[in-house]
């Protein structure tokens, strides 16, 4: 370690600083016989004696700010310290930007912790800033791009200002990269359900797009969970070129479990609607479950077994 | 690798106990959620039937601790506290209850009246519980935070079954599951919270159509590759095995799940040296993804499921041991 520059910074105890002297720290009360102890440092015994003890007085000083800021970097996740920090900045009417720009080291730092994003969006409503957001969260996307926190951050967000132009474009760039991003998918969902909504003609257009990614990748879930997900309450047979489309994958061959699946709910479906043989129909089910119990989806094989017991059970015993 | 996957029962018995001692300074994350792990070091030695690792006395010690722990004034109420900010935070409502069952005790210190407003007061209009009166995120997990302790002080009164049941269908996603909330992505543990939720308010079948039944019976099987993951495409992670299997077992459907994969997964995600689990597999020793008690009381809990190795029953609905459920039913009576 280098000698003591003018800039160095060395750690004081509250207990040490002159300008606390007027403050009784009160230690933690953690009744006769303790569970779960932690060998809390000197360094957090101190800040944290300190900050019940300002917490106690309610004391909303600068000095006590710049208590919570040590105690955060102790502890994160003490949203008692986010809380009476919020107290303080509103008290004493910081400026939010500066905060922000606090808060975001933190939240790169810690982009799982729930209380630094509750800070965030809490100073979003009360700022009714938004300008950073979607930069923000994009960023922390682009490091992990499945971070629940900052999608939802992010549609909080895109929902509160609404801010819903260019997030479909955000959403292609992200499958560029991953087409097996759910959390992308999710929110393509999530956009047009609060913009267009799936109207007739939006679910034929969507159909058409889950079909050319599942073209790229034929076992994506995501883009499989997405097709039937833009149907809502419509049945399988509503959309005639699904129909088409899933009988010509299956026609070229393809065994993606994925695609089995459904096909079985088309199945299902010509049962419950009566337009089919049921014998036959069984038939079909019965040599698709067991291809997939047998061969392509073998980790669900008592699941598929299940499924074919089940219609069995439910269209097999109708028949004279 | 010629690792082997025995059960470590021993280890996971001392790397509980320990916990319940003392953590190093490095877990001072933790400070605000000590109780919560506590409930799952005391839920997970419940599970594997080793609740007698505990002297008696340290027993009532614990009782004792949690007691003290227990805000019977806050801002819902007219009851003084120390300060303005001593209250509640429902997970630790949730777990203390919880733990105090494990630990035998009748709950007749428990202030149900003023528990039971503290709870109310956090439910919002739109149905979701924030986790503290001062303000948190809203959520599933608080929803059903809030359906356990309702359930466990035999008293869902205090809060309004009909809005928390609209929230937890306004977060039913697309593909069949629940997200966190309206619009998020669906997540293991999201549907975990609303399934039990939903049957702990008596309200599965009733709200859930055939149809959406089994749409989320087939989203949540097909969380399985080896173990469990939380969401279609991520890794497999210990505590899905109990998330998403107690979802399963909800549903009426868990025996469908490949028990041998699911069992070696876990297995793998062991520390052999320290004991408990963690999230993902165990390549070397001193892995950075150390054992650590949320991922430790799953794994136990995920191999409970499946009824292996001489662990206790759980109840998927509330997440402790069948054995301390009928503790709570014969204090209801």
């Amino acid at each position: 370690m280098s000698s003591s520059s003018d800039e160095e910074e060395v750690y004081q105890f509250y207990r040490d600083r002159a300008e606390w002297s007027d403050v009784k720290p009160i230690p933690q009360d953690d009744g006769a016989s303790p569970v779960v102890q932690i060998a809390y440092s000197d360094k957090f015994k101190d800040a944290f004696d300190y900050f019940r003890a300002i917490l106690h007085t309610n004391e909303k000083s600068e000095r006590a700010l710049e208590l919570t800021q040590t105690a955060i970097s102790l502890n994160p996740a003490n949203y008692t310290v986010w809380q009476f920090r919020r107290v303080i900045l509103q008290h004493l009417k910081k400026d939010i930007s500066e905060e922000m720009n606090y808060l975001s080291k933190i939240i790169k730092e810690q982009p799982k912790n729930y209380q630094v994003w509750h800070h965030r969006r809490a100073l979003v409503e009360w700022s009714r800033d938004s300008s950073k957001e979607l930069e923000f969260t994009e960023k922390i996307i682009k490091l992990d791009q499945k971070n629940y926190h900052a999608w939802q951050h992010r549609q909080w967000v895109i929902q509160e200002f609404k801010l819903w132009d260019n997030e479909l474009t955000f959403v292609d760039s992200l499958l560029e990269q991953d087409l097996r991003n759910n959390s992308a998918w999710n929110e393509r969902y999530f956009i047009i359900e609060n913009t267009t909504g799936f109207t007739d003609q939006v679910v034929n257009s969507e159909i058409q797009y889950a079909i050319s990614k599942i073209d790229i990748a034929t076992k994506n879930e995501s883009a499989w969970s997405y097709l039937r997900g833009v149907l809502g309450d419509r049945s399988l047979t509503w959309s005639k070129e699904l129909r088409d489309q899933v009988t010509a994958w299956r026609n070229d061959g393809l065994k993606s479990p994925y695609l089995v699946a459904i096909l079985i709910d088309f199945y299902e479906e010509d049962l419950e609607n009566k337009k089919c043989n049921v014998g036959e129909t069984l038939g079909k089910v019965k040599e698709l479950c067991n291809e997939l119990a047998n061969e392509t989806d073998t980790i669900r094989r008592k699941y598929w077994k299940y499924v074919l017991h089940r219609l069995i059970k439910e269209y097999q015993e109708n028949e004279p | 690798t010629g690792m082997e996957n025995t059960f470590e029962r021993k280890k996971h018995i001392r790397f509980f106990t320990r916990i319940l001692q003392i953590l190093p300074s490095r877990y001072a994350i933790l400070d605000t959620s000590r109780l919560t792990v506590a409930f799952f070091a005391l839920s997970g030695l419940g599970v594997l039937d080793a609740l007698d690792a505990i002297p008696d006395k340290d027993k009532q010690e614990i009782i004792e601790w949690i007691y003290t722990l227990q805000v019977v004034g806050n801002k819902a109420s007219d009851m003084e506290t120390t300060n303005n900010y001593d209250c509640s935070h429902i997970a630790m409502t949730y777990t203390g209850l919880a733990s105090l069952l494990i630990l035998g005790d009748d709950l007749r210190r428990v202030n149900k009246h003023a528990c039971l407003e503290g709870i109310k007061a956090l439910q919002l209009p739109d149905g979701s519980f924030k986790s503290s009166y001062d303000g948190s995120e809203n959520d599933m997990r608080f929803i059903y935070c809030a359906c356990c302790v309702c359930t466990m002080l035999d008293d869902f009164s205090a809060i309004n079954q009909a809005t928390a049941t609209n929230f937890i269908m306004k977060s039913l996603c697309h593909d069949g599951a629940f997200g966190q909330g309206p619009g998020h992505e669906s997540h293991g543990g999201s549907t975990y919270c609303a399934c039990a939720s939903l049957q702990l308010m008596g309200r599965l079948t009733t709200t859930l159509s055939p149809k959406q039944l089994k749409r989320l019976e087939y989203w949540c099987i097909s969380r399985q590759r080896n173990g469990f993951n939380g969401r279609p495409h991520k890794d497999d992670d210990t505590c899905y095995s109990f998330w998403v299997g107690a979802s399963l077992k909800i549903l009426g459907i868990f025996d469908l799940v490949d028990f041998k994969e699911n069992e070696n997964f876990v297995l793998s995600t062991q520390d052999i040296i320290v004991g408990g689990f963690a999230k993902w597999p165990q390549i070397n020793p001193g892995n950075i993804f150390a054992a650590d008690a949320l991922h430790s009381y799953m794994g136990v809990c995920g191999l409970a499921l499946m009824s292996l190795h001489s662990l206790q029953p759980v109840d998927p609905t509330l997440n402790i041991s069948e054995r301390a459920r009928l503790h709570m039913q014969t204090l209801h009576e």
